[in-house]
């Protein structure tokens, strides 16, 4: 877990991972956000040509994340396929032989709005699907984020970035983690997604990642365990 | 010549208005009799219109035996190709008008985006007379395997404001539409109405093709043009952008005054907006009376104006570029242009705006807003009369809608390869497609390209014995929908709670504005409520303070036409000669400019050198256009960097550029040759100007041209939403993925072309290098190096400030010269 940040959160550990993930070691879990699985086999069925190569490598990234952390457990919080049309043979072949690898990780999850269209994955991945909420320790996963709770959650759904302006014209756009006392909004997993910028609202701590390395923005409210 | 039956009718018409065939239209006439195509060029208001469309009457009359006019209307005739939307209603209804005048059973229609889609089908069951429509629709209309039958009676396309398509991906689409028509029917005639141009005879086989000689008409009618300037009162010495204008306000207001209606042209949206405000603030009771049209100003709006001044009914319009086009408001007695002019065309086709009754002259009457821009209109003037107009280059083979094309050919029945790519390089842009882009594009459609062949699903384009179709019904579906969309990524619809929409902001602007606080937009104060799902929901704000809008997009660099022109006026300058009033105006400061450091002829490259508390400044003046001038900075900056690692800030503006550095090393004039020489600077630009996120940036549109971004429509089903991806996106995955594909040269391409200019960043350099450099040691900033400096100083300091601060130092520059 080269190049991740650790955070203390509803007085819990957690790291960071530039892999776009949340792992918690105390549990040996490992939280996912938006991966959207074979979302481009839905553009070519619209004649949109893209390669799958994304899902490759978001699978293979996915394989890399779990022999490194030993993660014994998965929580995928919602849009684990993109669509109806992303389940091809292509994809069913990748995520079986994914499995295969792994064959006794505990998988859950949260379905997301595009889990509702696409269907649960296919049954042999023995993937556990819950509707959202689903309560882990003291604090709800769920896929949509609802500023109106008490309870604290993890959530994806919104696939927030971050725009940093450098000198003159540059600029860069980068996914980030965006956090509160009571939540942890996750960046999109997949690599073929698209970013909602956000600013941080007070109490908030951004985190960017750009692949390979998470950097905290300044906040008044920090979360960065101090070393 | 003798008159033809059908001319007898048209001429009796004529009479009966009052109206006299100019010898320009009776030539079209001749002409088109003969079966010729053409272009025909003049200013706006001369009569093109009827130039092409009674002869096209003409020949039907001749036709019927016997001289019976039948009561029936014929099939499809003529298509009218107009740029602007906006314009289809009034050249149906100018079409009309002659038609019905001769008593003519013709059925004349308009075809647009916003025609119902009831309307659309029954036109595409029956189609009119003559149809009146976009480079889009008519893109659409191709791609239904029916028209090739409905069109089969088609004698005649005539494409309106030419030049206004001519250099972009529209005009390129037409001249795709144009190829296709024309292997149908090779004997149809194309008729384009351009205004005056640099180059009309590419302009001319652009819209004809490569295969056939067209004839160019001159319809200048030597029509009279004037151009007025407003003097301010004090001229400060050290000229810098934006200020001066505001204090002309109560000049300008006192000039629509003095007219019935007046059209307020700016350059850019912000200025639109801020002039509009400005001028109720001097005469507050014209909120009835004054209107504000920008291309971002919610359409209905917009109509609402144009209605407005059609009648005459309003006393002014403040506007941009929006209104440079077509639609005849003949009760328009003047125009005011604020700012720079920009391009000797622009400066020409808006004073044509006025002046449309015959004799008339057109006023165009100048407002500075930067004390060198009355160089400008003095330069404008000169080219004017001369009529040394800008040039407009067609695009040289675009992939993206070679693409879009290729689907459209293969949804209207498909098509052949070897026959396609004949009427492919038939169009003048394409002429020199090469093989190689030719087997990508079709690989493109047929496979998507080299990584997807893994994918069997993937059929958007399907070969079955040579013959290239489209099955699937849902590609045929999005790529109707998708042609001609306008790209509007970050686009904000701003709204009244109760629903009413004003128009669109972009985000990056909006995104900074905090809820409850106020802005001006689409002439209104505006309170922020919130923004929700891309759009931003406003009140009316009771009074007090806002900020002004800015719109992306950028300021256009002044046109090398303009550019030349201008260093002829500081030619004559140096010699002594102020000839007119804007020269003697503004001879203080060119005086100074000379005594401080010198008034470079053409054949000389000035360079100053000058230190402040910032540093060493290097003031540099290529007369390139504010674009080039960048690119130049850069490549320069570079280059320096490369010798002596340094760090430069820079700015530039349309006459020069500036670096600053905290060293104090000096560059001789040998170096300054080496920096500025012209080897390898493409490559050296690609290294410097972060080229990759400007394609990234500029990806948007190729994308979106190539199909790879659907965009939905409103109410679009909930599937449409899983397809949408960002031109961004498309862009890093390609990059990483499939690096050679060509849509990425492409849209590096176009940064290069039309963002960087590279074309005339290198031949800046050639004539550099034949220039005599004249290398001085100011000790203050002289006239020219000041907007430099005040534009370096502004990217440091927030607004208000910089202004304190600039027009203190140009107060103390003044003073230290007065002694």
């Amino acid at each position: 877990m080269s190049n991740s940040v650790e955070i203390i959160w509803q007085n819990e550990t957690f790291h960071l991972l530039p892999e776009k993930a949340i792992y918690w070691e105390r549990e040996k879990t490992l939280f996912i956000a938006d991966p959207h699985f074979g979302k481009s086999a839905a553009f070519r069925k619209h004649g949109i040509p893209v390669t799958e190569k994304t899902t490759e490598d978001d699978i293979y990234r996915l394989s890399r994340l779990i022999q490194e952390t030993g993660s014994l457990r998965i929580v995928f919080l919602g849009d684990f396929i993109h669509a109806k049309q992303s389940k091809t043979q292509v994809l069913r072949n990748l995520l079986f032989l994914w499995r295969e690898e792994f064959p006794s990780i505990d998988l859950h999850l949260i379905r997301g709005n595009h889990d509702l269209g696409a269907g649960d994955p296919w049954s042999e991945l023995n993937i556990h699907c819950h509707d959202e909420p689903w309560t882990i320790f003291k604090w709800e996963c769920r896929h949509h984020p609802n500023s109106n709770l008490s309870v604290p959650y993890f959530a994806g759904h919104l696939h927030p970035g971050y725009i940093l302006k450098g000198k003159g014209r540059a600029q860069l756009r980068t996914a980030c983690f965006q956090i509160g006392m009571g939540h942890i909004i996750f960046p999109a997993f997949g690599s073929f997604t698209g970013l909602k910028n956000i600013k941080p609202e007070s109490g908030e701590q951004l985190f960017l990642t750009n692949g390979e390395k998470v950097i905290a923005l300044p906040s008044s409210k920090s979360f960065l365990r101090k070393q | 010549m003798k008159a033809t039956d059908g001319q007898e009718q048209v001429e009796e018409f004529f009479k009966a208005q009052k109206w006299k065939a100019f010898p320009f239209q009776k030539k079209t006439w001749k002409a088109y009799s003969e079966g010729k195509s053409g272009l025909i060029h003049a200013p706006t208001g001369t009569g093109k219109t009827y130039a092409i469309w009674a002869p096209a009457l003409i020949e039907w009359i001749n036709e019927q035996q016997g001289n019976r006019i039948p009561k029936r209307a014929p099939k499809l005739r003529v298509l009218w190709i107009t740029p602007l939307r906006a314009l289809v209603e009034d050249t149906t209804r100018s079409l009309q008008e002659l038609a019905e005048g001769i008593d003519l059973p013709w059925h004349i229609q308009s075809r647009t985006g916003d025609t119902k889609s009831s309307m659309k089908a029954t036109q595409r069951k029956k189609f009119p007379s003559c149809l009146v429509t976009t480079p889009e629709s008519l893109s659409v209309l191709l791609s239904y395997p029916e028209t090739k039958e409905a069109f089969s009676d088609l004698k005649t396309i005539v494409v309106d404001e030419w030049h206004e398509l001519l250099s972009s991906k529209r005009g390129t689409q037409t001249e795709l539409c144009l190829a296709r028509l024309r292997k149908w029917n090779p004997k149809l005639k194309s008729w384009g109405l351009s205004a005056t141009l640099g180059n009309l005879d590419t302009a001319l086989t652009t819209l004809t093709g490569t295969n056939e000689n067209g004839l160019l008409i001159n319809g200048d009618l030597k029509k009279k043009f004037v151009v007025q300037t407003i003097i301010p009162k004090d001229m400060e010495k050290f000229p810098w952008s934006g200020h001066l204008g505001g204090r002309l306000v109560e000049e300008v207001a006192c000039q629509i005054e003095q007219a019935g209606t007046t059209l307020v042209f700016t350059n850019v949206r912000s200025q639109t907006e801020y002039w509009y405000h400005a001028l109720l603030s001097v005469r507050p009771k014209w909120k009835e009376k004054i209107g504000i049209h920008h291309g971002s100003v919610d359409r209905k709006d917009r109509t609402e104006v144009e209605n407005r001044l059609r009648t005459g009914s309003i006393k002014a319009v403040v506007c941009t570029s929006s209104l440079d086009l077509g639609v005849d408001f003949s009760p328009v007695e003047q125009v005011i242009q604020i700012g720079g002019p920009k391009g000797v065309a622009r400066l020409l086709q808006r004073a044509g705006r006025c002046g449309h009754q015959p004799g008339a002259v057109s006023k165009v009457i100048c407002v500075p807003t930067q004390a060198m821009e009355l160089v400008e209109y003095a330069a404008a003037r000169d080219a004017m009369e001369k009529r040394k107009i800008e040039d407009r280059i067609p695009l040289r083979a675009p992939l993206d809608l070679l693409a879009q094309h290729l689907i459209t050919l293969a949804l209207a029945g498909g098509f052949q390869e070897k026959e396609t790519l004949e009427e492919i390089r038939s169009a003048w842009s394409y002429r020199h497609l090469t093989d190689e882009e030719w087997s990508w594009t079709l690989d493109f459609i047929i496979r998507g390209g080299k990584t997807l062949r893994a994918y069997d699903q993937f059929k958007r384009v399907i070969v079955t014995k040579g013959l290239h179709h489209v099955e699937s019904k849902i590609i045929g579906r999005f790529h109707r929908m998708s042609i001609g969309t306008i790209t509007s990524d970050s686009a904000i619809t701003v709204k009244f709670k109760t629903g009413k929409n004003l128009g669109t902001i972009e985000e990056s602007f909006i995104s900074r504005i905090k809820p409850k606080s106020n802005f001006f937009f689409a002439g209104r104060l505006l309170k922020l409520e919130r923004i929700r799902d891309l759009t931003a929901i406003v009140s009316q704000a009771k009074s007090g303070k806002g900020i002004f809008p800015v719109w992306g997009g950028g300021k256009s660099p002044l046109s090398s036409e303009l550019t030349k022109a201008v260093r002829h006026q500081l030619e004559k300058a140096k010699d002594g000669h102020y000839q007119n009033k804007e020269m003697k105006a503004i001879a203080p400061t060119l005086r100074l400019q000379e005594t401080g450091s010198t008034l470079p002829s053409a054949d000389q490259f000035l360079i100053e050198c000058t230190d402040t508390r910032e540093g060493r400044n290097w003031f540099l003046y290529p007369f390139a256009g504010r674009l080039a001038n960048e690119g130049l900075a850069a490549l320069v900056s570079f280059r320096l960097s490369k010798i002596t690692p340094m760090t430069l800030s820079m700015s530039f503006n349309d006459y020069g550029f500036h670096l600053c550095s905290n060293t104090d090393i000096d560059i001789d004039q040998n170096q300054w040759a080496e920096l500025f020489s012209p080897d390898q600077v493409v490559d050296e630009l690609l290294d410097c100007m972060n080229l990759s996120e400007m394609s990234k940036r500029q990806f948007r549109e190729v994308a979106r041209v190539a199909g790879l971004i659907f965009q939905g429509y409103p109410g679009a089903q909930k599937s449409a939403r899983q397809v949408q991806a960002s031109g961004g996106l498309f862009f890093d995955v390609f990059t990483k993925y499939d690096p050679e594909n060509l849509l990425l040269t492409q849209s590096r391409r176009e940064v290069l072309e039309r963002q960087l200019e590279v074309n005339r960043i290198t031949e800046k350099l050639q004539e550099i290098k034949k220039q005599k450099f004249i290398l001085n040691y100011p000790k203050r900033l002289t006239p020219f190096a000041f907007p430099l400096w005040a534009e370096s100083q502004r990217t440091q300091v927030s607004t208000e400030s910089w202004s304190d601060r600039v027009s203190q130092m140009a107060k103390e520059l003044e003073k230290l010269h007065e002694r």
